[in-house]
């Protein structure tokens, strides 16, 4: 089963480009740029949001744990795609959400289980896109620690340098 | 006279046999103890005996082929021999009301990094948590949370796989129960 992945690289997708960097390995994904994001698993079934591209490649891997290891922590990743989506994307309530993260992240250092899993993937993707970020992150100490940690991570760093630069004329 | 309550200089025997399960090493080294604080020794084939803690653990590390472990840059090597230092000569001689300090300094140094090596994972995360189990695993909820940072570190690294060992896990609450508390 080989799996296509079109980026849209005008607004990439930094979070199915990371899903589809971890499980490289386990699955065959490759990455084209094109008009529109869109994962082509078959001619009947293809994905276009980006929390379903990452469900998706999550789930045909399961070993490597990208969705948890158990229901609990399935069902609060889901909630950390949500928060992504919903809360980092607007211009406004940044700051609300921030410290939200911020809270959550006091005692943790991925957020869900004791490993990387598609809500980090998702949110530092939000995050990474978000203009507003650089400016605010400061006052969100344990959320700065978590987001510069995964920069530092190869897949993260690889992806970050090649996607993030065409981001800035839109911004 | 006090006696230390740290009970950890006896246990590195222990330790470094833990650290070599951890390091994959096949065959087990055994280790004599020498003087009153129970200071560890190996002798190995070649050479003279090494002596401490320390000095074994990255021995054992070299042993390995794992020189990751000893930092991957000039800068962490000596941040990671600054804490096996610190482990040896601070935590290890301290009692009990002085731990406090080493842990609010330590928790000071964790607020924005994830190992103790900035972002990756040493030798020096390893005995750092030998080291300070012994008094987590007496600490309550609120304590725990004084050093939030230290916490965090703490949880992570005793999940960090092969690591934990021997040890008891210490109950790590996820998310924070007394969030109006200063510290």
């Amino acid at each position: 089963m080989a799996l296509n992945l079109t980026i849209n690289t005008t607004n990439p997708p930094l979070g199915a480009l990371l899903a589809a960097e971890h499980v490289k390995d386990s699955v065959k994904v490759s990455v084209e740029e094109g008009k529109d994001t869109r994962l082509h698993v078959s001619d009947v079934i293809q994905f276009s949001d980006c929390n379903s591209i990452s469900r998706y490649l999550a789930r045909v891997a399961p070993a490597l744990g990208l969705y948890g290891s158990n229901t609990m922590e399935q069902t609060e990743v889901d909630h950390w795609l949500e928060f992504s989506a919903q809360r980092l994307c607007g211009n406004t309530g940044l700051a609300v959400a921030l410290a939200e993260l911020d809270k959550a992240l006091s005692l943790r250092t991925f957020l869900v289980g004791h490993s990387l899993t598609l809500a980090d993937i998702s949110v530092w993707a939000s995050l990474k896109g978000h203009v507003e970020w650089q400016s605010q992150g400061k006052s969100f100490s344990h959320v700065s620690r978590w987001f510069f940690f995964l920069n530092s991570q190869v897949p993260f760093s690889a992806v970050g340098n090649k996607y993030t630069k065409k981001n800035v004329p839109l911004t | 006279m006090f006696c230390p309550i740290s009970a950890v200089p006896n246990m590195a025997p222990r330790e470094l046999s833990a650290l070599e399960k951890f390091l994959g090493l096949k065959k087990p080294h055994k280790y004599s103890t020498q003087g009153v604080k129970k200071v560890p020794v190996l002798q190995i084939n070649s050479g003279p005996p090494l002596v401490g803690l320390g000095t074994i653990a990255c021995h054992l590390v070299k042993e390995a082929k794992r020189p990751d472990l000893l930092g991957d840059s000039a800068e962490s090597r000596a941040v990671v021999q600054q804490w096996i230092e610190h482990r040896v000569t601070k935590l290890d001689r301290c009692r009990k009301d002085d731990v406090k300090t080493f842990l609010k300094d330590l928790d000071h140094y964790l607020q924005d990094m994830v190992y103790l090596a900035g972002n990756h994972f040493t030798l020096a995360d390893i005995l750092i948590y030998y080291g300070i189990h012994p008094f987590m695993v007496d600490m309550a909820i609120h304590e725990k949370e004084q050093f939030i940072n230290v916490t965090r570190w703490f949880d992570h690294v005793q999940h960090y796989p092969g690591v934990q060992h021997h040890l008891p896990l210490v109950t790590v609450l996820r998310n924070r129960i007394y969030t109006s508390r200063h510290h």
